[in-house]
Parts: C-alpha cells; sequence; structure tokens
C-alpha cells in the first residue's frame, strides 16, 4: 500500500457533517423514512435528540438535502441566539421580508398570518438545546399556527431532561431518539465509509474482531469512532513513512495501533 | 507528523498495567497448583504405606472365596444331585424372568460396588466375596467332602464368567432364592464356620452382614472380633466405627478411628472420620 492510502483513510473520518457522506444504516433509515412520514403532517414538530455524536447533524443535514428538491426547507446549524435575529432571519428566508430594525414575536406573527406560501415550510434547527427557553415556547407557537414546519434537534444532557419536560412532553411534539450504532452497524460503517471513499484495503483490514475491539473503546459513537480511525490511520502513516508497517501488518487492523490511538485520544487513560 | 515513539511507550506502560491482575491470578494459581500437588502425593504415600495389610487379607479372602465357592456347588448338587442338569433347569427358569430385573439387579449390584470402591480400596474386593458367597453358607461342609474334584472345573467357570452378561442370566435364579431366604440364616451358617477357623475375614463379613442389616450391635460386635484377631483391616475399622454412629455413640467412633489413623495412616479411615466429623455421615 502506498502512503496515500494511509492518509486518504485517515480524512475519511474528519468530524465533519457533508450530506454526501452519508451513511446508510438499517435502523437509521427507518428512523428516516418515519422522520420523512412525520412532515407531512401539519400539526406535529419533531424533535430528533440522542446523546453528542450519535449522528443527529448528520441526520438533518440529510434530510434538508432530500427535501430541498421537492419543498421549501431550510437548515440553521448553529442557533440564532437572539430572539429578533432569529424572527428577521426566518422573514427573510421563508417570506422574502426584509427588516432592518427590531422585529418582535407579535410582528412576525402577522407576518406569518398574512403569508401567502401554498406548501407549508419546514425549518430544521440543529443544536436546539442552545436555544432559550423564552424563544422555543414562541417556536411552538409559530408551530401551532401550521404555518411553519419545525424539526429541532438536541443533545440529551441532563440540563436537556428539563427541556424536554417542558416544552417537548405534549402532543404536538414527535420525538425520535438516535443512538450509538451497535456492533453490527459500526462495521458497515467503518467499511463503507472507506470504500466511498475507494479505499478498499483499509476498508478490508476491519474484521469482525477488529471491530469489535474498536466497538469496546468507542460504544458505538460515531464521533468517538472517527476520533479514533483518524488517530489510527494517522499512525499507520507515520509508521509507512519511518518504514515500521512490516511489525504491525497490513492485513487487518494491528491491536497494538488501536489501543495507540485509542491513548492519543484519551478513550483510554494512560 | 505523530510521534509514535512517545505514543508506543505509553502504550506499553498501559499494556504492562493492564496485565498486572491476570499476573496475580495466574502467579497464586499457580502456587494453589503446586500447594494441591504436593498434597496429593503426600496422600499417595499413605495409600502405599496402607495397601500392605490389605494385600494380607487379599490372600485369606481368596482362600475363603475358594471354600465358599465349593459350598456354592455342593448345595447345587444336593438339590440336584447330576450338577449339569441343575444348571440347565435354572437357564430354563430364567428365561422365563423377565431380563429387566435381571440387569436392573446387575446394575444396583455394580453401584454398590463403585461406591465402596471410594470409601477404600479393601471394602471392594469384600463386596465381591459378599456377592459369590452370601446364598451359599447355610449349608455345612460335611457336603463339602463329597465330589469336591468333580466340582472345582465348574466353579471355575462361574468365577471367571461372573462378570459377563451371559453370567448375569445364569446366576440370576440363584439371587431370586436369596431374597427369598432370611439372611439371618445366611449369617448364621457363617458364624458356624467362623467359629470353626476363626478366619477374621469371615467375622468381618458377619460384621458388615449385620450392619447392611441394621444390626448395629452385632456388626459393631463382630468388627471388635476381627480387629482382636487383625487388627490391620481397614474395612473392619471402618464398620465397628460406623456401627457406633449409628449407635449414638459418636465421640468414641471419633476416637477411635482418630486412634487407628494414627497408628496405620489409613486414607480410607481418614475420610470416614471427616465424614462423621463433618455429619456427613449419621
Ligand atoms: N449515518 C451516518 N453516515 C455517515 N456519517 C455519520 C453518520 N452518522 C454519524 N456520522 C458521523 O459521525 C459524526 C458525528 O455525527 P453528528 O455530528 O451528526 O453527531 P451529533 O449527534 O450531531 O452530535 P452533537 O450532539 O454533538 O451535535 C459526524 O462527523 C458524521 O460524519
Ligand atoms: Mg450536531
Amino acid at each position: 500500500m502506498s502512503s496515500s492510502i494511509y492518509i486518504n483513510s485517515k480524512n475519511v473520518f474528519l468530524d465533519t457533517v457533508n450530506s454526501k457522506d452519508y451513511i446508510q444504516l438499517d435502523r437509521v433509515s427507518t428512523i428516516y423514512q418515519a422522520l420523512k412520514d412525520s412532515i407531512k403532517k401539519p400539526l406535529k414538530m419533531i424533535l430528533l435528540y440522542g446523546k453528542p455524536g450519535t449522528g443527529k447533524s448528520m441526520f438533518l443535514t440529510k434530510l434538508y438535502h432530500d427535501l430541498s428538491s421537492s419543498q421549501i426547507v431550510h437548515i440553521y446549524q448553529t442557533p440564532i441566539l437572539d430572539e429578533s435575529e432569529f424572527y428577521k432571519i426566518l422573514a427573510q428566508d421563508i417570506f422574502s421580508t426584509k427588516y432592518s430594525g427590531e422585529l418582535n414575536f407579535t410582528q412576525f406573527m402577522k407576518i406569518v398570518a398574512n403569508s401567502d406560501i401554498s406548501s407549508i415550510p419546514v425549518v430544521l434547527l440543529d443544536e436546539a438545546q442552545l436555544y432559550s427557553d423564552a424563544l422555543m415556547e414562541k417556536i411552538r407557537l409559530i408551530s401551532d399556527t401550521r404555518t411553519i414546519k419545525f424539526v429541532i434537534t438536541l443533545h440529551k444532557t441532563e440540563k436537556e431532561d428539563l427541556i424536554a419536560k417542558e416544552h417537548f412532553q405534549t402532543r404536538i411534539w414527535e420525538t425520535i431518539e438516535l443512538e450509538n450504532a451497535s456492533n453490527a452497524e459500526l462495521k458497515i460503517y467503518i467499511q463503507k465509509k472507506l470504500m466511498k471513499a475507494n479505499c478498499f484495503d483499509s476498508a478490508n483490514m476491519f474484521t469482525t474482531k477488529s471491530v469489535n475491539k474498536i466497538f469496546k473503546l468507542t460504544n458505538g459513537n460515531y464521533r468517538d469512532t472517527n476520533k479514533l480511525l483518524y488517530a489510527l490511520f494517522d499512525i499507520y502513516s507515520a509508521y509507512d513513512t519511518n518504514h515500521q508497517l512490516s511489525s504491525v501488518g497490513t492485513t487487518h487492523v494491528s491491536n497494538k495501533l488501536i489501543e495507540m490511538s485509542a491513548i492519543h485520544t484519551g478513550l483510554i487513560n494512560a | 507528523m505523530l510521534n509514535t515513539r512517545d505514543l508506543e511507550e505509553r502504550w506499553l506502560k498501559y499494556k504492562i498495567k493492564s496485565y498486572i491482575p491476570y499476573a496475580t491470578i495466574a502467579l497464586s494459581s499457580i502456587v494453589i497448583i503446586i500447594v494441591v500437588s504436593i498434597f496429593l502425593n503426600s496422600n499417595k504415600v499413605e495409600k502405599k504405606t496402607t495397601l500392605s495389610p490389605e494385600i494380607k487379607v487379599e490372600k485369606e479372602v481368596q482362600q475363603v472365596k475358594i471354600k465358599t465357592i465349593l459350598t456354592k456347588a455342593t448345595e447345587a448338587i444336593e438339590k440336584t444331585p447330576p450338577t449339569k442338569e441343575a444348571i440347565q433347569i435354572q437357564k430354563t427358569t430364567v428365561e422365563e424372568v423377565p431380563k429387566t430385573i435381571a440387569i436392573v439387579s446387575q446394575g444396583n449390584s455394580i453401584k454398590r460396588q463403585e461406591a465402596s470402591l471410594k470409601l477404600s480400596p479393601s471394602l471392594d474386593f469384600m463386596k465381591k466375596m459378599q456377592h459369590s458367597s452370601l446364598p451359599y453358607y447355610q449349608e455345612e461342609s460335611a457336603i463339602e467332602q463329597e465330589s469336591r474334584s468333580q466340582i472345582v472345573e465348574e466353579v471355575e467357570e462361574l468365577e471367571i464368567e461372573e462378570n459377563t452378561d451371559t453370567t448375569v442370566v445364569e446366576e440370576e435364579p440363584k439371587k431370586i432364592t436369596i431374597q427369598r431366604r432370611d439372611s439371618a440364616d445366611d449369617i448364621r451358617g457363617i458364624i458356624k464356620r467362623f467359629k470353626k477357623n476363626n478366619n477374621p475375614a469371615l467375622s468381618l463379613f458377619i460384621a458388615k452382614k449385620y450392619y447392611e442389616l441394621g444390626e448395629y450391635h452385632k456388626a459393631y460386635n463382630y468388627a471388635l472380633i476381627t480387629n482382636e484377631i487383625n487388627s490391620d483391616i481397614d474395612a473392619s475399622w471402618i464398620v465397628s466405627t460406623k456401627s457406633l454412629v449409628k449407635l449414638n455413640q459418636k465421640d468414641m467412633a471419633i476416637q477411635t478411628l482418630k486412634q487407628y489413623i494414627e497408628d496405620s495412616h489409613s486414607s480410607s479411615a481418614k475420610i470416614l472420620l471427616d465424614e462423621i466429623i463433618s455429619g456427613k455421615f449419621r
């Protein structure tokens, strides 16, 4: 193998969210279908939640990509924390209404009420745990008018439980939880990811055994797995340039190097 | 580029750390194995020392066996003088007996033998003797002298075949007759014989027989008699202490057994002592 393959493989696991990198996993795709169906239901708001690194942003980006061809959809990956700013951006993006001064909730609701858009636009809000409770309540009220459909993602933290109680456990919310990958899903995830980038030799290095080893360290979390594998291929390319590869072999992933990557990324305390 | 040298060092430290628990487990298990093997070895040496008196007993028992076999045969002669015919008749009756009975009874006796094997090796052949001789003692040796030479051949045959399947069938009718007879009768015959020759194997047999019948006083007495004639028979000491326990004399049983172990280092006695103390044998 040339050294470039390790660098290519390494870059596969950069922690980026890009809809073209989306990997179809069985469990995720059923959730995805359910989500697409519930978008058609007018009243429901959709809450996508799960631990950090379970693929919520990825999911939302993919959804945005798929929906944008057939309907009006807007995605906000970084939260707009100022209330007035939030209304102004929505007014401009959805209703093409430019506002120079402050825009409050009542004014925005007027715009919503006067909307002449035939289909209901979908607004995707990522990282919703950062929005204030007050703004979340306003978002719910906007949603009640059935003129805008919201899909919201948030981290599952202790704080989030509180938010969930206050805002999301009402009937208008449809909640979907994303979870870490299982052993088998993790193997598919790693291999598909590498094969998408034409790193077939690297993909073949991941036997069930080595994936199990990785699973033990990352618990199937996509972000942790990305970090670990990024470090792993970093080490492989370093070994390659130092002509040390023969000591670890290239037919399957070396357990030693997996552990070294785990130490490097802090998954193992050493 | 990544500093793999540093990472390798950290990895090595981590590996060593993670192997520490395994290493301690391995080390301690090795120590345990060594201790156990030393202990087992010392036990083996003890067994060897206890074996020698048993060999003596075995010889005696074999003599008894031959005699009992002779009486066995004479008994058959007495009932139906031409022996060959007698056996043939027995064979035909056997065919009528359901085979399962034969198998079950044989299996039981084998199981009993195994159980006694675990306890002490000397008990094993005593049991064997019991099986072959049990029903035939009641006849007196007067008949025995009648046609010894003629019978010996057949006796030998019977003995060789004893453990094969075909003899199971042949023996079956005899076993049925045992059950019909009174066990006390059997013992009485042997007691008579014992009074004549004072053979400790016979008295031991009587002790065991009484023990089996639940007559622990008599069992104890005969075991004591046996011990007086020959104080080196494990089985005899075992019967006497077992009887003591059954007679609610547990303390005395323990004392006796301890004394005997001190003199003989018998492992079967040790096992019994443990069982009595732990309450496993009651
Ligand atoms: N189905 C998938 N296909 C391809 N990559 C995925 C998939 N799911 C997750 N990932 C990868 O896992 C990483 C983490 O996913 P993502 O950023 O979506 O997690 P998150 O749930 O939004 O985390 P946070 O709560 O911290 O925002 C991303 O870099 C993404 O590339
Ligand atoms: Mg995210």
